[in-house]
C-alpha cells in the first residue's frame, strides 16, 4: 500500500499525486484535521494550508518574495514580469498593465469571444459527443489571448504548440527524457521571443487599437517599456493567461457532469452562473498553489521555515478551510460569502482575473444554452494533470438533436 | 451604516462593484471607488454582500453612530 497523503506521521503531503489532481478535497480537508503546515514529499519544502496563514503570507511580499532564481524557470531567459518581481517594482508594473486588464476593458471583449465559444460548439453539437478539452476548452482561451493582444486568429495553431512546448513538452517531443524536454522548452522560449520580437516591431510601424501597441507606448515613470520588459511580459500572458482558463472550464464541467442536480440548476437557470462559477472557483481551485521565497527564517503554525526556502501556498486547501467557509465541504452556487483564493491575494492578484472571469461566464452561458444536458461518456472517466488540474481527458455526451 | 473602503487594502478583484454596482464603482485600474458611502436601507443587503466578497477584507460597515 502506498503511503496515505498526507502522511500525519511524516507531516508530509504530495502536491504531484494523482488523487490528489483528481479530487482534491478531501486531501486539503485531511490536511486541515492532521498537518496543515507541512512539507512536501520529495523537495522538503514547507505547504502552507491555514486561510489565516495563506492570506497573510501572500499580503507579505517582504517576507515571501516572488523574486526566486531559475528553480521555477520555465525557459525563461530573465524573471517574468510582473510575477517573479517584488514590490515596490512590481507595483509599478502593475499600475502600468491593470488598465488594460481592467473589467472594463474587458467587457468590451465580451461579444466576440461569446461568438468564439459559439462557433467552437457549432463543430460538434450535432454530433452529440466532443472532447471537452481539445474541442472547447483549449482553443477558447487561445482565441480570447488572440483577440486580447490583437493577434490574427489564424496563429491559433502555433500558440498552441508555442504553449504546450513550454508547459507540456512531452506533447510536442513524445519524449519523457528530462534533458531532451528541458531543450524543447528553451527552443520554444526562443519561438516566443521570436514571434513577440515581430509582433513589437510591427506594432512600433504601425500602431493599432490593440494591447501590444498600449505595451509599445507605454511608459513607467517617463520611460518606455524595453523591449526586454515587454518580452518578459508576453511570455507570462502565455503562461498565466491559457492553461489556467483551460483548466477552469475542465474541471467546472467535470463537476457538473458528474453531479447532475447541480448542471440542472445551472442549465434552468442562467442567472446562477456567476455565482457558481465563484463557488466552483472555490472547490475545483484549478493552481493549487503559488510558490514565495521566505527572506528570512520564519515560523508558521510551529514548523520552522528557514531564510530562502521555497514555500508553497495552497490555496486549493485554504478555499476548504472550515474556519473562513462554513460547510465547506458542501458546493453551494447560493453561498452568500465567498472570499476564495483561487486568483490569489496580496499584490499579486491575478492580473487576468476580470478576463478569466468574463471568459468563464461567457463559456458556461454558450455551454449550457446550446447542450444543457451532458454526461460523461458511459464506462469513461475524467483524467486530471498533477499540478495546474487540467481535465486532458473529458468525453462528453449529449441527446444529438 | 457607513461603508469604508482601505485602499491600501484594494487589489483591484473587483467583486464589489461586480456584486453592488450601485455602491462600489472601479477606477481605470480597476480598484475599488466609492460611490454612496452612507447605504439608503434597500441597498444594505447590497453593500452586505460586496463586503463578505471581498478577498482582501478592503470593505469595513459600520453602524453610523
Ligand atoms: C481561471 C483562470 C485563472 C486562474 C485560476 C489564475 C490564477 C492566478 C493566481 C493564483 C495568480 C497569483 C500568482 C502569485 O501570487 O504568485 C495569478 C497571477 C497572474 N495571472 Fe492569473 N489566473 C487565471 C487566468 C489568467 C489570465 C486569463 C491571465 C492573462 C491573460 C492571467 C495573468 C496573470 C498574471 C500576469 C499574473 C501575475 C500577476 C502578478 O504577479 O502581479 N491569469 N493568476
Ligand atoms: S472587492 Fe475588495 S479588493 Fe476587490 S475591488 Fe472591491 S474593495 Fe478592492
Amino acid at each position: 500500500m502506498s503511503a496515505p497523503n498526507p502522511d500525519p506521521e511524516t507531516r508530509t503531503v504530495n502536491l504531484f499525486d494523482g488523487e490528489l489532481a483528481r479530487c482534491p478535497q478531501p486531501v486539503y480537508q485531511r490536511m486541515h484535521a492532521q498537518c496543515p503546515v507541512a512539507r512536501a514529499a520529495m523537495t522538503n519544502s514547507p505547504v502552507i494550508s491555514r486561510y489565516e496563514d495563506v492570506i497573510k503570507g501572500l499580503r507579505d511580499p517582504e517576507l515571501f518574495s516572488s523574486e526566486m532564481d531559475m528553480q521555477m524557470a520555465l525557459g525563461t531567459e530573465r524573471p517574468m514580469i510582473p510575477q517573479q518581481i517584488d514590490p515596490p517594482l512590481q507595483t509599478r508594473y502593475r499600475k502600468l498593465l491593470d488598465p488594460h486588464f481592467s473589467r472594463k476593458k474587458m467587457i468590451e471583449l465580451e461579444p466576440v469571444i461569446r461568438a468564439d465559444a459559439s462557433a467552437l460548439i457549432d463543430r460538434f453539437v450535432d454530433e452529440g459527443h466532443c472532447d471537452f478539452d481539445p474541442d472547447f476548452a483549449i482553443p477558447l482561451p487561445c482565441h480570447a489571448f488572440l483577440r486580447l493582444c490583437g493577434l490574427p486568429q489564424e496563429d491559433l495553431d502555433l500558440f498552441l504548440s508555442l504553449k504546450n512546448g513550454i508547459i507540456r513538452p512531452q506533447l510536442e517531443t513524445k519524449s519523457i527524457d528530462m534533458e531532451v524536454n528541458k531543450k524543447a522548452r528553451v527552443e520554444t522560449g526562443h519561438r516566443i521571443y521570436a514571434y513577440f520580437e515581430d509582433v513589437i516591431d510591427d506594432r512600433k510601424k504601425s500602431p493599432r487599437d490593440d494591447l501590444m501597441t498600449r505595451l509599445v507606448q507605454s511608459e513607467i515613470d517617463g520611460h518606455r517599456l524595453t523591449r526586454n520588459d515587454i518580452l518578459d511580459i508576453c511570455f507570462l500572458l502565455i503562461l498565466a493567461g491559457l492553461d489556467t482558463v483551460t483548466a477552469t472550464l475542465g474541471c467546472n464541467i467535470a463537476y457538473l457532469a458528474a453531479n447532475p442536480d447541480q448542471r440542472r440548476r445551472i442549465s434552468a437557470d442562467p442567472e446562477l452562473i456567476p455565482n457558481a462559477v465563484e463557488e466552483l472557483m472555490r472547490w475545483e481551485t484549478p493552481v493549487i498553489a503559488v510558490p514565495r521565497v521566505a527572506t528570512r527564517d520564519v515560523e508558521i503554525g510551529g514548523l520552522e521555515i528557514e531564510q530562502g526556502e521555497l514555500v508553497s501556498f495552497l490555496i486549493g486547501a485554504a478555499n476548504l478551510d472550515e474556519i473562513e467557509f462554513p460547510d465547506a465541504g458542501a458546493v453551494d452556487f447560493d453561498r452568500e460569502r465567498n472570499r476564495h483564493l483561487a486568483f490569489g491575494s496580496g499584490p499579486h492578484r491575478c492580473l487576468g482575473s476580470h478576463l478569466a472571469r468574463m471568459e468563464l461566464r461567457v463559456a458556461m452561458e454558450e455551454w449550457h444554452r446550446r447542450i444543457p444536458d451532458y454526461a460523461v461518456e458511459p464506462g469513461k472517466a475524467p483524467r486530471y494533470s498533477p499540478g495546474i488540474r487540467e481535465v486532458m481527458e473529458l468525453p462528453l455526451v449529449w441527446p444529438a438533436p | 451604516m457607513k461603508v469604508r473602503v482601505d485602499a491600501a487594502r484594494c487589489t483591484g478583484h473587483g467583486r464589489c462593484y461586480d456584486l453592488a454596482p450601485e455602491i462600489f464603482g472601479e477606477d481605470e485600474e480597476g480598484h475599488c471607488v466609492l460611490l454612496v458611502s452612507e447605504p439608503a436601507p434597500e441597498q444594505l443587503d447590497d453593500a452586505r454582500r460586496a463586503a463578505d466578497n471581498c478577498p482582501e477584507r478592503a470593505i469595513q460597515l459600520d453602524a453610523a453612530g
